[in-house]
């Protein structure tokens, strides 16, 4: 059973990479950059949706493989997009695309810096890197590339605080980046590999030598650290907040899910044994996050500072959905990650479109108050946006909330479930009171009626890009079935790890290497149990009947 | 691992943690390159079977049957080239701060708040 060899596994990561080198040697025209780097995103995005329809093709295993370099597995570096990697990858190329299209016509002063744009692609390699990696320390190299290109673009930001944000992060995320090291080392030493799939090898012969569990704890503080769940989350509010307005909806959106991905890998392919107790930490991680966002965005008064909080509480979501971990609830997980990244990079990216109408650029509710007054589309956008973040049903915001109460209610934790469910209120209220305050009150006053046209010819950004992302919510609402679908796929593939190991040792036992005694048995042609078709995601099974 | 490498990383790890909580932002950033520099120097001595020997002979200068691995040498240069690039962006950071704020002191530079 091994998994298929597909080049175009390479191509998320070594398109940006590519269209990054490119963009610096146009650094003399930036309005090229802009094309070029525009052009590279929506390339990589078309790999990425290539390689997840190739693991949906009848009869595949659903897991790509693409080998470094032609070095056979325990020696070269492998890059393994199984249904999970290759889900998120699609989610963070799209994502990132559509922040490049914000770029093109965006007037931020900082976009004509000429490594801008280079700094943004490189962000989008790490990212897909980051998910399609096999191997340990390739996927902290690739963080680090990500971490490091967004602390670039932060620091040169128009607000005069990204530099101080930016040296906070880089010292928050380099506390993070040795832990992630320390555990690479531990683990290294103990099973003398850095491939991922030969450590869920040696985790599944249920031994546990001294520093296996310690190195994978450390592993899990580190994604939790990068993915700013509450214990550690106090550099993101400040970070996501000064980025520029495309930055700001990819971070916010998709470069957090990098830390959830780690955590859901590692629950599910190492540390299955122990796997209750780092449950029950996530969903009391989860259920603080959810309210300490809620109720921090509900007091902020900065548009952009708000649906930063905002993240913390929807992150606080997916933690309990994992944290309940049946499989019911890593769909709902897999379905709310995904709608999400939607929801948030569109309103994030339409509240930068709204603050540039004013000349100071500030999202600053006071200066917002009633800018919105006459710009009907905007605004609709807005409230679609909202209350898809709040779950109204016919917005897809509501599928991941339905399938995260159903989930909930499967494992029958009811008092988490009422803690969610009142978490969830806090969405809607913050949401609609922002609305209003934008786009439903009287303008202030022109103070300056004197002399009125002195910024006159004073350009805003194109709301293209947050309508498309809106619009994608919107469709993702109406048409929910193939997501639901493929979370379900996705599910089941995570719920029996050794598809992912056997899939990339397949061609080491062929070649006669051994595998520890008690572990997955990779050498028969493995029976690849079929989906459970039609998981009960909207169906409520009344017990008792 | 060797006792030596052992006390000389947690040597590293006690002087890079107590330098990166002080308020002066380049003696933090000092702190936060020791630390790598620790990190950098536990995976050497994940790979060096027989501690303070040259990689490819024993004791007795022979050819030893066990060679140090190389593969954590490959793993630490590029560990350091990426603490390296992390460090100097920082003090790059660092130098437009203390240009703008006209002090290093973390404290000082607290426009962040609210």
């Amino acid at each position: 059973m091994a998994g298929a060899e597909n080049p175009w596994v390479l191509g998320p990561i070594i398109i940006p990479l590519f269209g990054a080198a490119l963009c610096l040697l146009l650094s003399q025209n930036n309005r090229l950059q802009r094309i070029v780097a525009l052009i590279a995103g929506l390339a990589a995005c078309l790999a990425s949706i290539v390689v997840l329809l190739a693991n949906l093709e009848a009869g595949s295993v659903g897991v790509q493989i693409y080998r470094l370099g032609g070095w056979a597995t325990p020696f070269g570096i492998v890059l393994v997009a199984d249904k999970l990697a290759a889900l998120f990858c699609v989610m963070g190329s799209i994502v990132v695309a559509a922040g490049l299209l914000y770029c093109l016509q965006c007037h931020d002063k900082c976009l004509e810096y000429p490594v801008f744009m280079p700094a943004f692609l490189c962000m989008g390699a790490g990212l897909s890197g980051s998910f399609y990696t096999g191997d340990i320390f390739t996927f902290f190299v690739f963080l680090e590339l990500m971490v490091m290109s967004s602390v670039v673009m932060v620091a040169v930001a128009d607000s005069s605080l990204g530099l101080e944000a930016a040296i906070k992060y880089v010292f928050i995320s380099g506390m993070g980046s040795l832990l992630l090291l320390l555990g690479i080392a531990a683990l290294y030493t103990t099973f003398g590999t850095l491939t991922m799939a030969q450590i869920a090898q040696a985790f599944s012969t249920g031994e546990r030598p001294l520093l296996a569990v310690p190195a994978a704890l450390m592993f899990i503080i580190a994604f939790l650290i990068k993915s700013a769940v509450v214990p550690f989350h106090f550099w993101q509010p400040d970070f996501h907040t000064t980025a520029p307005t495309p930055v700001h909806g990819v971070l916010s959106s998709v470069v957090v899910k990098v830390g959830i991905y780690g955590i859901i890998r590692n629950t599910s392919s190492y540390l299955v044994q122990e796997g209750d107790l780092i449950r029950t930490i996530l969903i009391v991680l989860g259920l603080v996050g959810i309210f300490f966002g809620g109720l921090t965005a509900l007091r902020t008064w900065n548009a952009k500072r708000m649906l930063a909080y905002s993240t913390l509480g929807q992150v606080g979501f997916i933690l309990v959905a994992i944290g309940w971990g049946s499989q019911l609830a890593i769909v709902a997980a897999i379905i709310y990650i995904f709608n999400h990244a939607f929801i948030k990079s569109g309103l994030l990216m339409l509240t930068g479109v709204i603050a540039s109408h004013n000349a100071k650029h500030s999202a600053d509710l006071k200066d917002l108050a009633g800018s919105g007054k006459g710009l009907k589309f905007i605004s609709v956008l807005y409230l679609v946006g909202g209350l898809a973040l709040a779950g109204v049903p016919p917005f897809n915001g509501f599928m991941s909330k339905v399938a995260l109460v159903r989930s909930g209610a499967g494992v029958e934790s009811w008092i988490v479930l009422g803690l969610v469910v009142a978490g969830g209120l806090l969405t809607m209220i913050y949401m609609t009171r922002t609305w209003q305050w934008i786009f439903q009150q009287e303008p202030p006053e022109a103070e300056d009626t004197g002399h009125a046209p002195a910024h006159a010819p004073h350009k805003s950004d194109s709301p293209l890009a947050p309508a498309l992302l809106i619009a994608a919510c919107v469709l993702l609402g109406i048409f929910a079935g193939p997501l639901v679908t493929l979370s379900e796929d996705t599910a089941a593939q995570i719920a029996s790890p050794e598809i992912y190991a056997c899939s990339v040792l397949a061609q080491m036992v062929e070649s006669g290497m051994s595998l520890p005694e008690g572990s997955y048995d990779c050498t028969g042609g493995m029976e690849i149990s079929a989906a459970p078709t039609a998981l009960p995601v909207l169906v409520m099974e009344v017990p008792g009947r | 691992m060797n006792t030596l490498f052992a006390i000389a990383t947690g040597i590293m790890f006690g002087m890079g943690i107590f330098q990166i909580l002080r308020r002066d932002l380049i003696k933090a950033a000092m702190g936060f390159y020791i630390l790598f520099a620790a990190v950098n120097l536990l995976f050497l001595s994940v790979g060096a079977y027989d501690g303070l020997i040259a990689p490819y002979v024993d004791a007795a200068g022979q050819t030893s049957a066990q060679p140090s691995d190389p593969l954590v040498q490959a793993l630490i240069l590029t560990a350091i080239v990426i603490s390296f690039g992390s460090y100097a962006l920082l003090l790059g950071l660092i130098a437009v701060t203390s240009r703008r704020f006209r002090t290093v002191d973390s404290d000082e530079v607290d426009h962040l708040k609210g």
